[in-house]
């Protein structure tokens, strides 16, 4: 039997700061898709009509020019990297509490988040 | 606009249904950007995930401020969910999309099951084992000034780590196959076989569908199966869906719920199985 210690003793005080990066990054995220489906609304886009693929070095530009694609993306964008951010905070709060276990494993979740990027990119 | 509507309407749907009964919202947003919008299906479990992310989120928040799930045993098996994950979203393109659209109605018929023999031996309790990504009990203590979690959550020691994290791979290929959260394998795989218990085992499992789900949204982002339109307003729906159904969960009688979902689920189940061999 293979088992791990239930670390409900020393529960970290940085589970509580990474909570509030969740809630906060997850708030974020619905007020710019809000602002990208108002202005969707605004400029009479179906959302059946077919968006823009993604596209990074366009966003500073539709955002700028209140596209509501640009807030979608960022939106999208954020939804996605309230986890990974949770993860590096991770590996941070472990860190400064000397787990270097864990650590490890949030930079391993990490390196496999790259190898999903890395495999869209060339894949694409 | 009335499209954009039926959208937000239908994601708002896909949410209460989904947290009053336990489950992500995945399960109920393919079919319906399938079959009642006409997407294709590698793009509705795109925007499913993304928004499997979203609820997850907000409620994992919740659950570690409270410090119910057990993060560190999270993380362990997040490493071979993103893992699946990076595999099932690599897969999902080599795969006929009716052989996927049979996949899904095989998980909705497993669901459609497992619900209606939890709604056979429930009694009208809140939240049964049956439940899967539920975020919504954290959410719903959160609003209703509910007391603490931790002291109702008795002492354990993880065991079958091994097995646990098998069974968190395939969550993580079925989760990005599907575009589902994945709950429906892990909480039942931490709580039966890893002696994790149950609320621990639904708060873990919320925690880890966010890394999941990431894994391979940003592979469906990446090769353009996302669209940003019919993302905003579904993800926005679920959103709101999530929260309010929160707030119901505890004045709905859930065995009538159950039932009308059990027949929900295995209609469409019929559907995206006349859809493929259509």
């Amino acid at each position: 039997m293979t088992t791990i210690d239930r670390p409900d003793t020393a529960r970290p005080t940085f589970e509580r700061a990474l909570g509030r990066l969740l809630i906060g990054l997850t708030y974020v995220a619905v007020a710019l898709l809000a602002i990208g489906v108002a202005l969707m609304t605004a400029q009479g886009i179906s959302p059946l009509s077919g968006g823009p693929r993604f596209d990074a070095s366009r966003l500073p530009a539709d955002l700028a020019a209140a596209a509501p694609a640009g807030f979608l993306w960022l939106g999208l964008l954020a939804i996605i990297a309230a986890p990974i951010s949770r993860v590096a905070a991770a590996a941070i709060g472990y860190a400064r509490t000397s787990d270097r276990a864990m650590v490890w494993v949030a930079i391993a979740i990490l390196v496999v988040i790259a190898a999903s990027i890395a495999s869209a990119v060339i894949a694409s | 606009m009335l499209v954009g509507l039926v959208m937000l309407a239908g994601g708002a749907t896909a949410g209460v249904f989904g947290s009053l009964l336990g489950l992500g919202g995945g399960i109920l947003i393919v079919p319906l950007l399938t079959l009642v919008f006409g997407l294709d299906l590698r793009e509705a479990v795109g925007v499913s995930l993304v928004s499997v992310i979203m609820t997850s989120s907000a409620a994992a928040g919740v659950y570690l401020e409270r410090h119910v799930a057990d993060l560190r045993l999270g993380m362990r098996l997040e490493l071979f969910t993103a893992f699946g994950a990076l595999l099932g979203g690599s897969i999902a393109f080599l795969l006929d999309e009716r052989l996927l659209a049979i996949l899904f109605a095989a998980l909705l018929g497993y669901v459609a099951f497992t619900m209606a023999r939890g709604a056979r031996s429930a009694s009208n309790a809140p939240r049964e084992p049956a439940a899967t990504d539920d975020e919504t009990a954290a959410e719903a203590s959160a609003h209703d000034g509910g007391p603490d979690p931790m002291p109702g959550v008795p002492a354990y020691e993880v065991r079958n780590l091994r097995l646990g994290q098998l069974g968190a791979t395939g969550a993580g290929i079925a989760s990005a196959l599907l575009g589902v959260g994945g709950g429906i394998i892990k909480v039942p795989l931490m709580h039966l076989a890893m002696g994790v218990p149950l609320r621990v085992a639904t708060a873990t499992s919320n925690l880890m569908v966010g890394i999941t789900a990431a894994a391979s949204s940003v592979i469906y982002l990446l090769r353009g199966e996302i669209d940003p339109y019919v993302a905003g307003p579904t993800a926005i729906g679920v959103f709101l869906g999530a929260t309010i159904g929160s707030r119901l969960a505890h004045r709905v009688d859930l065995r009538v719920l159950r039932w009308l979902f059990v027949v929900v689920l295995l209609y469409t189940a019929v559907q995206m199985l006349l859809k493929a061999v259509a």
